[in-house]
C-alpha cells in the first residue's frame, strides 16, 4: 500500500475513533464504562501524583516565593492606603456600625460552621490542563464522599467534587470557569451567582441588576444552588467595573482561599448537597 | 522508521505523561503550565512527518483523556490536529535551526487550545466566553516554546537514523 494513503488511513481511524469516542462519554451517564475506567485511572495515578507532589512541593514553594516578591512590596503600598483610608473610615460611627453588623454575621456564620460534618483530604494532584482548575484529593467513596460536595478551608469555600473515584476525588476550583456557584452579598444581601473566570478573580452576576455593589463587599455561599450549605465565605469584592453599550457591569469578587499554597482541605459531607439527595430519591 | 525509533517514542511519550500529570502541575506560573505531551507531538511532527506527529499526538492525548475528569477523546483530538498540522507546516520551512520547532510550538498551541475549547463548546461542555488569550493562550503558548528548548535537543540526540532513512534533521555533511 502506497505510504501516503496508508497516513491518510490512519489519519482518518484517529479522528474516527476520537469522534466515537467524545460521542459515547457524552451520552452516557456518570457510571457508564468510559466514566468508571477514568475513575479508575484516577485511584491508580493519585499515589503516583501524591509522591511527585511532596517530591516537588519545596521547588514549587521556592518558586512561587521568587513570583511573590515583587507582588509583596506592591500589597505593602497598597495595605499603607488602605490603613489610611481605613482610618479615616474609622472616624465615621456609621461606618463603624457597618462593620460591627458584618463582623457580627461572620460570627454567626462561624457558628453555623461548626454543626457542619467535614472530611479532612489532603491535595495529592492537579489538573493537568490549562483550561481547568481542577485538584485531587485522597479521600473517595469509600470516605463518604459524593459528587457536588462543597470543599472548604479554613480561609472560605475552595471548590466542589465533580468526579468520585473509591480512593481519590476530582475537586473544581471556585475560580475554574465552569464553577458557578450561588452567592450573597453579606452587606446588601443582593443574591447571584458567582461565576469562574480560570483566573484568580471571579465574577459576580448579581440577580438584580440594580444592586448596588461595592469594593469590599464580602460574598458568602447563598444555598440556592443547591450544592453548598448557606453562609460560607467565598471572597471579596475586589472591583467594580462599569461597562458601556448596555453590556453587564464586571463585579470581580478575590477569592479568600490562596489556591497556590493549597495543601489541606475539608469536604463537607453533611448537610449532603441538595442536588445528591435530589438524585438519590429518583 | 527503525524499530529502536519506534520504542523510543512510545517511551518518550508515556514518560511525558507522567511529567504531564505527576509533575507540570507543580510548575504552574500564573495558572499555566507546560503542555510536554503537545511539544513531544510537535518534535515528532518535525522529525518524523504530520501523521507520525498526529499518532504520537493522538496517543499522548488519550492516556491524557483517560485519567482526567474531561470529555475523553476530546485532548486526543486536539493534540492530533496540531500535531498534524505542525508536520504540514514544517514542509514549507527549508531550516534546520531548532527556531523551526519553536515557531511551530507557539502556532500549534494556540491552535491545539483553541480547538479543544472549540469543540467543548460545540458539545455544549463549555461556557462562552472560555477564550482567555492574555491569561492562559499566550502564556502557555511562550511556557511550551520553553519546554520544546530542552526537549527538541534530548529528542535529536535519539533520532537513530540509519542508512537509506529520512535525513531531514540532519545537518547536511553532517554525521
Amino acid at each position: 500500500m502506497p505510504s501516503s494513503r496508508r497516513n491518510r488511513i490512519i489519519l482518518i481511524v484517529i479522528i474516527i475513533v476520537c469522534i466515537s469516542l467524545v460521542t459515547l462519554y457524552v451520552r452516557e451517564s456518570d457510571t457508564g464504562p468510559l466514566h468508571r475506567i477514568q475513575n479508575f485511572f484516577l485511584d491508580l495515578l493519585s499515589p503516583i501524583s501524591n509522591f511527585f507532589s511532596k517530591i516537588f512541593r519545596p521547588v514549587k514553594d521556592g518558586i512561587v516565593n521568587l513570583f511573590h516578591l515583587p507582588s509583596l512590596s506592591k500589597d505593602k503600598r497598597e495595605l499603607q492606603k488602605e490603613v489610611a483610608t481605613l482610618r479615616r473610615q474609622a472616624s465615621e460611627s456609621r461606618e463603624l456600625e457597618a462593620e460591627v453588623e458584618e463582623f457580627k454575621r461572620l460570627l454567626k456564620w462561624s457558628e453555623e460552621n461548626a454543626q457542619l460534618d467535614t472530611v479532612g483530604a489532603d491535595i495529592v494532584g492537579q489538573s493537568p490542563s490549562n483550561w481547568k482548575r481542577l485538584m485531587i484529593v485522597n479521600k473517595g467513596s469509600s470516605s463518604g464522599i459524593k459528587k457536588y460536595m462543597s470543599v472548604v478551608t479554613e480561609e472560605g469555600l475552595a471548590g466542589r467534587i465533580i468526579a468520585v473515584g473509591s480512593r481519590s476525588s476530582v475537586v473544581q476550583l471556585i475560580t475554574d470557569s465552569r464553577s458557578g456557584i450561588g452567592a450573597r452579598d453579606l452587606r446588601n444581601r443582593e443574591t447571584g451567582v458567582i461565576e469562574g473566570r480560570n483566573e484568580n478573580t471571579m465574577r459576580f452576576v448579581p440577580m438584580n441588576d440594580e444592586a448596588v455593589m461595592q469594593v469590599g463587599d464580602i460574598m458568602v455561599t447563598s444555598g440556592l444552588g443547591g450544592t453548598s450549605p448557606p453562609g460560607i465565605v467565598i471572597g471579596r469584592v475586589a472591583q467594580v467595573k462599569k461597562r458601556s453599550a448596555g453590556l453587564a457591569r464586571l463585579v470581580e469578587v478575590k477569592p479568600f482561599v490562596r489556591f497556590s499554597r493549597l495543601e489541606k482541605v475539608l469536604i463537607i459531607i453533611t448537610p449532603e448537597p441538595e442536588s445528591v439527595i435530589l438524585k438519590e430519591a429518583q | 522508521m527503525s524499530r529502536r525509533r519506534q520504542i523510543f517514542l512510545a517511551g518518550a511519550v508515556v514518560l511525558a505523561f507522567i511529567l504531564q500529570i505527576a509533575v507540570m502541575p507543580q510548575f504552574k506560573l500564573f495558572g499555566v503550565q507546560p503542555d510536554l505531551i503537545l511539544v513531544v507531538a510537535v518534535v515528532v511532527a518535525v522529525q518524523e512527518g504530520p501523521v507520525e506527529g498526529a499518532i504520537v499526538g493522538f496517543c499522548g492525548g488519550m492516556l491524557q483523556d483517560i485519567v482526567g475528569p474531561q470529555v475523553m477523546g476530546v485532548g486526543a483530538f486536539s493534540e492530533t490536529v496540531a500535531a498534524f498540522l505542525a508536520g504540514v507546516l514544517k514542509e514549507f520551512f527549508m531550516t534546520y535551526s531548532i527556531l523551526l520547532p519553536v515557531l511551530l510550538v507557539f502556532i500549534v498551541t494556540i491552535l491545539e487550545l483553541s480547538v479543544n475549547q472549540l469543540t467543548l463548546l460545540m458539545l455544549g461542555q463549555e461556557n462562552l466566553p472560555p477564550f482567555n488569550v492574555l491569561g492562559v493562550i499566550l502564556p502557555a503558548a511562550v511556557y511550551n516554546v520553553l519546554a520544546v528548548l530542552v526537549v527538541y535537543p534530548v529528542m535529536r540526540r535519539f533520532s537513530f537514523t540509519q542508512k537509506g532513512e529520512s535525513l531531514i534533521l540532519t545537518r547536511p555533511g553532517g554525521r
